[in-house]
């Protein structure tokens, strides 16, 4: 619906007043838009780290959440942290059905992300990472849900 | 709207309605009847605004000023419709409010907002929502209702031809169906000719229109080059601004600049330059690829001259070349050993990896291999010479063996010569024994007994030369079959 409206109006705002650490790389259309993170502090296991993201939209966000995963390449390793894979999926509650809410952007979910990296103190994947990567074939938003259901 | 059997009178000659039809859709009444019918009201959520809207009147969910907003319990404003979007999509069926997540109760907890925030809302300035097909309206946003579903000349309406039911702008309405195609005159574009006009006004290419610069009249195509190129009225850089002039003015003074400008002048050996290097890179890009390639195939090679454990060797050629291992060659008691090692290995034995980054640089790689091959070629004439002598040594063993081989033998032929000469001898004694023994019957079994040991003492003896005792008969079974073997030896012999 308004999905490409509501993308289009905060592209260019996004460009200005990003918060320090968070940058656009690419937002071409409104289905797939690449953020680069920095965590701000001293935290020793990011430091010097830059982490992409990517952000895929469905027709109907922001009523839907937006896919949400860390991508790798050269330059940009997938964080070490408890709650995210080795393959980039990212298991926070904000980015499934239950967690999301409209009033979310692209710019508060990568603040949340930040900080979550912020935060962390433990230098480790989630339990059962390598099995979990093997086998995953499900897309983020589903595989959350059942895990914490699973979890809880 | 339009089922595929409208559109097929599209490319048909144009039916054009009659005067009457035009004057009836024309008139207020057929209007008011067709217009609920055929007008799209403007969506508020995909009007433009003229100035960025105070962030306090934004919805937090489609980032637009409100539309019909709605207060909830905990003072969060939504529109109504971002609101009810919301919570459809609210798979557990639970209502909150999505910025607090407090539970809502639609029929109790929805309120209208302040008056003074829809009187806010209603002065906002827009745009028409046609602004794309021409419109220039702006007014407060209150009257855009009005405005599309009235007064603007851009809405589109159903089209007056009763069978026709594509959409015209509400200004090209009197003009009858305009839904068929034509070619435009200039540049033979195939359009509707409801587009024709817009198309030679705005686009065509072979219409001349005005360059926005210095108002030259010239042909649309031509448009771009002349910017690009001529223009005398265009702002351009000083071409040296690619080493660092930041100068920039209109055409005709930077082309004045540019003759003083040293970084000017400059300029188009640097754009050799670098158009010299991206050809280089390009260049190197196979090459490098090339080198990783040959890479792999000299680290697979090395891998098969230094296998990964020296332990199992079974081919010691292989060990004294083991550069891991400090280990003597074991010296085969008459060669001498050349030193064939190679200087301290350079090299490390497993480099899987081209971007190994302690990996020696390639031309040690094929020197070293160059080296290795080398003194695996003396090691392969030693071996060879050391076959050689090896080999001569064991022929002439073979030849003292089969001498002392030969001289036995004819010793013992000799001996067996001798014995039968001897058993000659015995036979014929025994005959002369036995004739004599005819003719006196009193000595007679004393000599023949006598006889008969003889004669087998001699066979065993002798072993297979034992010959032709056949003929003497009358001996029992088992020294028969002895003999019947003696004469299959003898004939061996
Ligand atoms: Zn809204
Ligand atoms: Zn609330
Ligand atoms: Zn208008
Ligand atoms: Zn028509
Ligand atoms: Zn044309
Ligand atoms: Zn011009
Ligand atoms: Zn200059």
């Amino acid at each position: 619906m308004f999905a490409s409206k509501r993308l289009g109006k905060s592209c260019p705002q996004l460009q200005d007043k990003l918060p320090p650490g968070i940058t656009l790389v690419k937002a071409d259309d409104f289905r797939e838009w690449l953020m680069d993170i920095q965590v701000m502090d001293e935290n020793p296991i990011y430091k010097g780290e830059t982490y992409r993201l990517k952000f895929i939209f469905s027709q109907s966000y922001p009523i839907e959440a937006p896919e949400v995963v860390f991508v790798r390449n050269d330059m940009r390793p997938i964080p070490i942290h408890p709650h995210i894979y080795s393959n980039g999926i990212i298991c926070l509650d904000l980015l499934d059905r239950q967690g999301w809410s409209p009033v979310h952007n692209v710019e508060s979910v990568c603040v949340s992300l930040q900080s979550m990296l912020t935060s962390n103190t433990k230098n480790e994947r989630p339990p059962g990472d390598e099995a979990f990567v093997r086998s995953n074939t499900q897309r983020p938003r589903d595989i959350n849900f059942v895990f914490h259901d699973n979890s809880v | 709207m339009s089922s595929p059997a409208d559109v097929d009178t599209v490319g048909g000659p144009p039916n054009s309605p009659s005067p009457l039809q035009i004057r009836a859709s024309n008139s207020l009444n057929s209007k008011s009847h067709r217009a609920p019918l055929t007008k799209q009201p403007a969506d508020l959520h995909l009007l433009e605004y003229v100035h960025e809207p105070d962030s306090n009147l934004v919805c937090l969910i489609c980032h637009a000023p409100f539309d019909r907003p709605v207060q909830l319990f905990c003072a969060h404003f939504f529109c109504k419709d971002c609101l009810e979007h919301a919570w459809r999509a609210q798979h557990d069926g639970r209502k909150t409010c999505p910025t607090c997540r407090s539970s809502v109760d639609p029929d109790k907890d929805l309120r209208p907002v302040p008056k003074i925030v829809e009187t806010m809302l209603d002065e906002l300035l827009v745009k028409c929502p046609n602004a794309q097909a021409g419109c220039a309206w702006v007014e407060q946003r209150v009257n855009v209702h009005d405005h599309v579903m009235l007064y603007c000349e851009a809405t589109l309406v159903e089209c007056a031809q009763h069978d026709c039911r594509l959409h015209i702008s509400q200004k090209d309405f009197h003009k009858g169906c305009l839904h068929y195609t034509v070619s435009c005159e200039d540049c033979h574009t195939s359009m509707m000719k409801k587009d024709l006009e817009d198309h030679q006004r705005t686009a065509c290419a072979n219409r001349s229109t005005n360059c926005p610069h210095c108002d030259t009249t010239l042909l649309r195509l031509h448009l771009d080059a002349h910017i690009k190129e001529a223009c005398a009225n265009v702002t351009i850089p000083c071409q040296g601004s690619i080493v660092g002039c930041t100068f920039t003015a209109e055409r005709t003074q930077t082309n004045l600049h540019e003759k003083s400008c040293p970084m000017a002048t400059m300029a188009p050996h640097f754009r050799d330059q670098q158009a010299r290097i991206e050809r280089n890179e390009a260049r190197l890009e196979p090459l490098t690829r090339k080198v990783g390639i040959l890479e792999d195939g000299l680290s697979s090679i090395t891998n098969m001259l230094y296998p990964a454990n020296d332990s199992s060797t079974t081919f010691p050629v292989t060990n004294p070349l083991d550069p891991n291992i400090s280990y003597s060659f074991p010296p085969t008691n008459l060669i001498p050993t050349p030193d064939f090692r190679l200087p301290p290995a350079s090299f490390p034995p497993v480099p899987h990896n081209e971007s190994h980054p302690s990996q020696p640089p390639f031309d040690s790689q094929v020197h070293h291999l160059l080296t290795l091959h080398e003194s695996l070629r003396d090691e392969v004439n030693r071996i060879a010479n050391a076959l050689t002598e090896l080999d001569g040594r064991t022929n002439m063993m073979v030849i003292n063996e089969s001498q002392r081989t030969k001289d036995e033998m004819l010793h013992t032929n000799a001996a067996i010569n001798g014995m039968r000469m001897q058993l000659h001898w015995l036979m014929s004694a025994t005959l002369q024994q036995r004739n004599s023994a005819r003719t006196s019957a009193a000595n007679g079994s004393a000599g023949g007994s006598n006889a008969r040991s003889t004669a087998q003492g001699a066979g065993a003896g002798a072993g297979a030369s034992v010959a032709r005792p056949g003929p003497i008969g009358d001996f029992p079974n088992g020294p028969l079959r002895r003999l019947s073997d003696s004469t299959r030896q003898d004939t061996k012999l």
